[in-house]
């Protein structure tokens, strides 16, 4: 049975704490505003603190709460220094030469990002007759110009759309708009020019399928298309796969899809405020445990869009509420006569939960989430994990080792809470078969279990150790699973080096909905130990 | 603005509904879930992970810890097997439950598919007692007939999946192995291989059908349903990771984008799986239940025949086969593609959340449930 070896987690004494109630906004991406406005409303002070010279037209929603002093804009600013923890900032805001201190109890990012014309990926620049989709959209607005348009023989128009890069729905959105106006003036006629075309967004397929129906021809090249220009000349080439022929068209116009770039801003936030990126460079991280606008980082919220700023908005109201917040106590504790100040927790902590106080590392109640990757890396074995304690571990793995039963391979399975665990519960409660040695030590991530810890078990008399964790890219605590791999991987080779068979010891990943796939891991684990 | 009773009913029990409903009790609002099936979770509970090397951020984890947390949550009132027979607004909302008609066949038990659920299993009439699975309960047995006062509605009945019995010329039903996204995943979660249905081996050539049912003007389906590229991409990586053997080919008309970081993941299953830009006119028969796909050769344009041991039709999103009833007792107009109108909401008190508007991945859905639960706080005045 595996609830025997479920050894339960200590419950935690709780604290009440007071918090700033104040929040930053900075970024004067487009729900930035937004997300100010909606936390103003809340009845907490927002500083709305952007690089920019001016704002971008705001709405009278968001005038009505700088008249009334909720909101206060700091232009031309940027962020100088920032430490602390969540309900409890420090921000240092540099404008020209003054340096302003405010504190804080949450931050929302909301950097710019801009639209760049992909013309360079077509070996073309941008003239009067090639031009990108903003120009683009600037004739159509442009009621002189528009009528420039109607003049003559009308104009061709060819778009190009996603050929050398993924786009996303909204340039294929806002092509199809221009081609649908183009298409109410007269004489206009438009071509496409598309790799994939972006319609995962609703209205999009209705506007693609209008537009074909009015006219549009659309081109899918399996190549990027040639393109031949001089200054009042443009002309595109593509084979047509069917009859094996070159199909020309010299447009009047060729217009250049544009990419959504996030530039400088949103890497300089995440450094600042100590946050993730993706690949990409947008905030933060690719992992779904930040739906929807959380960051690594207790308190500091992302947002893009105007249904992130709304979920801002129950953020910022949930975590400050009256300005007390709840907090567990003592959920990670540096003992201060250990610590010598080496740094390693403070930088392998994933959610910025260190600080540094008399000459010792402090964990903030409020910022830590618990994982114990910094108990595991500290070199000095100066921290313990509240309800996860080594000593409470040690003793855990001592009584399950013990009652494992002796006929099968002895299991020991260090158990990532989030998800391992999760799945290993499900398995049992629908009664998945599984090795009758097979036991478990629920830990807080796989990032708490160190090389004592698989150790102690084999001495105990474990056959084998598992140490399952959360797939690369899903662990909450970011790197948690990935310092786990590491560590087994150590102890492999301490194993072989020893003359012992590194194979006793295996990582593996594993999600929480997977009870199956996990059953199939320890079963399979247990065939090789008997053989 | 009305906050009388401090409760508010959200209708389904989806990613929709579970967001909405934990998202109220954040801000200490009474809930009322009713849920028309035996089980809360919707579509996604019953998703597979799909992940290979990597997690590839498909979200049916999230539901999972979604569902966990609202099973958890005091201030939640869950009503199993149950819709809502009336809605009455006076300055509240008076309402009217009753038992769905959701049945289970007779003599049979079903499973919820996470440990979350509760019950973990229904039973259908006739089953002896003696051979249920401890802590099931029998469908009869299931059910609300409760009348409710709350303050506002938050509707999120989902979507149904594409019925490919429509497209009659794919033969699903007819052939063993010719089975549907929503079928895949429920194999994978509960295999962990994808296996043959009709021998439960493990398949060699697999192709996926894209946009079926979706982006078909001769159905009058003017609209992409966002997911099913996605889920497929993400399946054929999944099952190529664990089965290197694997040949996997996916038809398709445009590749959407599946979230953060598509272009990476793009290049990387592009060199995984192979892609047809063709969508397969009709699929016959062969022995060993093998199928073959007739499909026109996009060079050319001639056709071509080619044979798989399993065929995965990317079946889509579609409004809640019940959107006529839902729409009439809840009074909510239809948008032109027939799923409900969210736009209409704010004044009336009934607020529509998640694929019950049009489709959306588990990401989007828990974004805007967000915002529709901030709608309704709104509403009731709880924010400003
Ligand atoms: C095959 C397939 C695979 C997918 N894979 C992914 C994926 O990997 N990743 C991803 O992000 N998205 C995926 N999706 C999309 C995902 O399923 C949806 O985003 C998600 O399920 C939407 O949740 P929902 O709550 O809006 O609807 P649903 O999941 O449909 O839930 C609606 C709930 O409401 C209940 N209900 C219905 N009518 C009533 C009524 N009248 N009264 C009371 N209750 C009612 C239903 O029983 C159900 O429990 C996939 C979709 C399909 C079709
Ligand atoms: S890792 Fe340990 S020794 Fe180093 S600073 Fe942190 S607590 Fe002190
Ligand atoms: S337990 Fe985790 S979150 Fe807490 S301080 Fe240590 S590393 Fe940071
Ligand atoms: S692939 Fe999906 S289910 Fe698996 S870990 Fe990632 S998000 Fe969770
Ligand atoms: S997501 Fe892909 S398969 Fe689904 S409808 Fe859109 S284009 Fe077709």
């Amino acid at each position: 049975m595996i609830s025997e070896g479920k050894i339960a987690e200590k419950s935690m004494d709780m604290i009440e704490i007071n918090i700033n109630k104040d929040v930053l906004v900075v970024g004067a991406g487009f729900a930035g505003l937004d997300s100010a406005a909606k936390i103003a409303a809340q009845g907490y002070k927002v500083v709305f603190a952007c690089k920019d010279a001016e704002l971008p037209d705001s709405g009278d929603e968001f005038k009505k709460f700088v008249e009334s002093g909720m909101v206060e804009i700091m232009t031309n600013t940027s962020l100088d220094d920032f430490s602390g923890v969540t309900g409890d900032f420090r921000a240092t805001l540099a404008k020209g030469n003054e340096r302003i201190k405010k504190n804080f109890g949450a931050v929302v990012a909301a950097p710019k990002y801009s639209f760049e014309p992909l013309n360079a990926d077509y070996g073309v620049s941008l003239n009067g007759k090639v031009i990108s989709q903003t120009r683009m959209e600037e004739i159509l607005a442009d009621p002189e110009e528009k009528e420039k348009l109607k003049a003559g023989d009308g104009a061709v128009f060819a778009f190009f759309n996603g050929l050398a890069r993924e786009l996303d729905p909204c340039s294929t959105e806002r092509a199809l708009r221009s081609i649908l106006a183009l298409q109410d003036i007269e004489n206009c006629t438009a071509y496409m020019y598309a790799g994939n075309v972006k319609v995962a967004s609703r209205g999009v397929e209705r506007l693609f399928t209008e537009a074909r129906n009015k006219g549009l021809v659309c081109f899918k090249p399996q190549e990027i298309p040639v393109v031949e220009q001089n200054d009042d000349y443009v002309k595109i080439i593509i084979q047509d796969p069917v009859i094996r022929k070159d199909i020309e068209l010299d447009p009047d116009y060729l217009v250049i899809d544009e990419l959504m770039n996030p530039g400088q801003e949103n890497i300089e936030t995440a450094v600042n405020l100590r946050i993730d990126a993706d690949l990409d460079g947008f905030l933060p991280s690719n992992n779904v445990h930040r739906f929807p606008v959380n960051s690594n980082r207790d308190g500091i919220f992302v947002a893009y869009s105007p249904n992130d700023a709304a979920n801002v908005a129950l953020r910022v109201k949930e975590l400050l509420g009256d300005g007390i917040k709840k907090v567990p106590m003592d959920r990670g504790v540096v003992d201060e006569k250990r610590c010598t100040i080496c740094l390693t927790c403070y930088r392998c902590c994933p959610h910025g939960a260190i600080f540094w106080d008399n000459g010792a590392a402090v964990i903030s109640t409020v910022a830590c989430q618990g994982c114990g990757i910094c108990a595991s890396e500290c070199p000095m074995d100066a921290i313990q994990i509240g309800t996860f304690s080594d000593d409470d571990l040690n003793e855990n793995i001592d009584k399950a080792v013990v009652s494992a039963e002796n006929d099968s391979p002895k299991i020991l399975a260090f158990c990532c809470k989030n998800s391992a665990f999760e799945a290993a519960g499900a398995a049992e409660k629908f009664g998945i078969a599984m090795p009758a040695g097979f036991k478990m030590i629920k830990v807080p991530c796989a990032g708490k279990v160190d090389v004592e810890l698989v150790m102690r078990a084999l001495v105990d008399g474990a056959d084998g150790v598992m140490v399952a964790a959360c797939h690369e890219g899903n662990c909450k605590a970011e790197k948690g699973n990935i310092y786990a791999k590491w560590r087994v991987n150590e102890i492999s080779r301490r194993l072989e080096a020893m003359g012992m068979d590194k194979n006793k010891v295996i990582f593996t990943n594993i999600a929480s909905n997977m009870a199956h796939e996990f059953a199939d891991k320890v079963n399979d684990f247990a065939l090789k130990l008997k053989s | 603005m009305s906050n009388k009773t401090g409760t508010v009913m959200v209708v389904g029990g989806g990613i929709a509904g579970l967001t909405a409903a934990w998202e109220l009790t954040r801000q200490n609002i009474h809930v009322e879930l009713v849920e028309k099936s035996c089980f809360l979770g919707g579509h996604s509970i019953g998703f597979t992970c799909k992940a290979s090397d990597k997690c590839q951020q498909c979200g049916a984890c999230s539901v999972e810890e979604m569902l966990a947390s609202v099973v958890n949550e005091p201030l939640i009132n869950v009503h199993l097997r149950t819709e809502v027979k009336n809605l009455e607004k006076t300055d509240t909302f008076k309402v009217s439950l009753e038992k769905s008609s959701v049945q289970v066949e007779d003599g049979k038990v079903i499973k919820g598919f996470s440990v979350h659920n509760s019950p973990l299993y229904v039973a259908g009439k006739d089953c002896a007692d003696d051979d249920l699975p401890s802590g099931a309960v029998k469908i009869d047995d299931m059910g609300s007939t409760a009348e409710i006062e709350v303050d506002a509605v938050v509707v999120a009945t989902g979507f149904s999946p594409f019925d490919p019995n429509i497209k009659s010329t794919y033969g699903y039903g007819k052939w063993k192995n010719l089975i549907t996204g929503m079928e895949l995943e429920n194999i994978l979660r509960e295999n962990t291989f994808a296996v043959r249905p009709s021998d439960g081996k493990i398949p060699e050539k697999i192709a996926f059908i894209q946009c079926v049912g979706s982006r078909d003007e001769r159905l009058g389906n003017l609209w992409c349903s966002q997911v099913c590229c996605a889920y497929a991409m993400r399946m054929a990586g999944a099952i190529k990771y664990k089965d290197s053997n694997a040949d996997i080919s996916i038809f398709y008309i445009d590749i959407q984008n599946t979230g953060k970081e598509f272009p990476v993941f793009y290049e990387k299953i592009k060199s995984d799986v192979r892609f047809v830009r063709t969508i397969p006119v009709d699929i016959y028969p062969l022995e060993n239940d093998r199928l073959t796909l007739r499909h026109m050769v996009e060079e050319n344009g001639t056709p071509d025949f080619e044979e798989f041991d399993l065929v995965v039709l990317s079946v889509g999103i579609m409004p809640n086969e019940d959107t006529d009833k839902i729409s009439k007792v809840f009074n909510i107009a239809l948008n032109e593609d027939g799923f409900l109108d969210d736009n209409a909401a704010g004044t009336s008190g009934v607020f529509v959340a998640g694929t019950a508007s049009g489709p959306q991945g588990i990401a989007d859905t828990i974004a805007s449930s967000g915002r529709t639960v901030y709608e309704t706080m709104k509403y009731l005045g709880v924010i400003k």
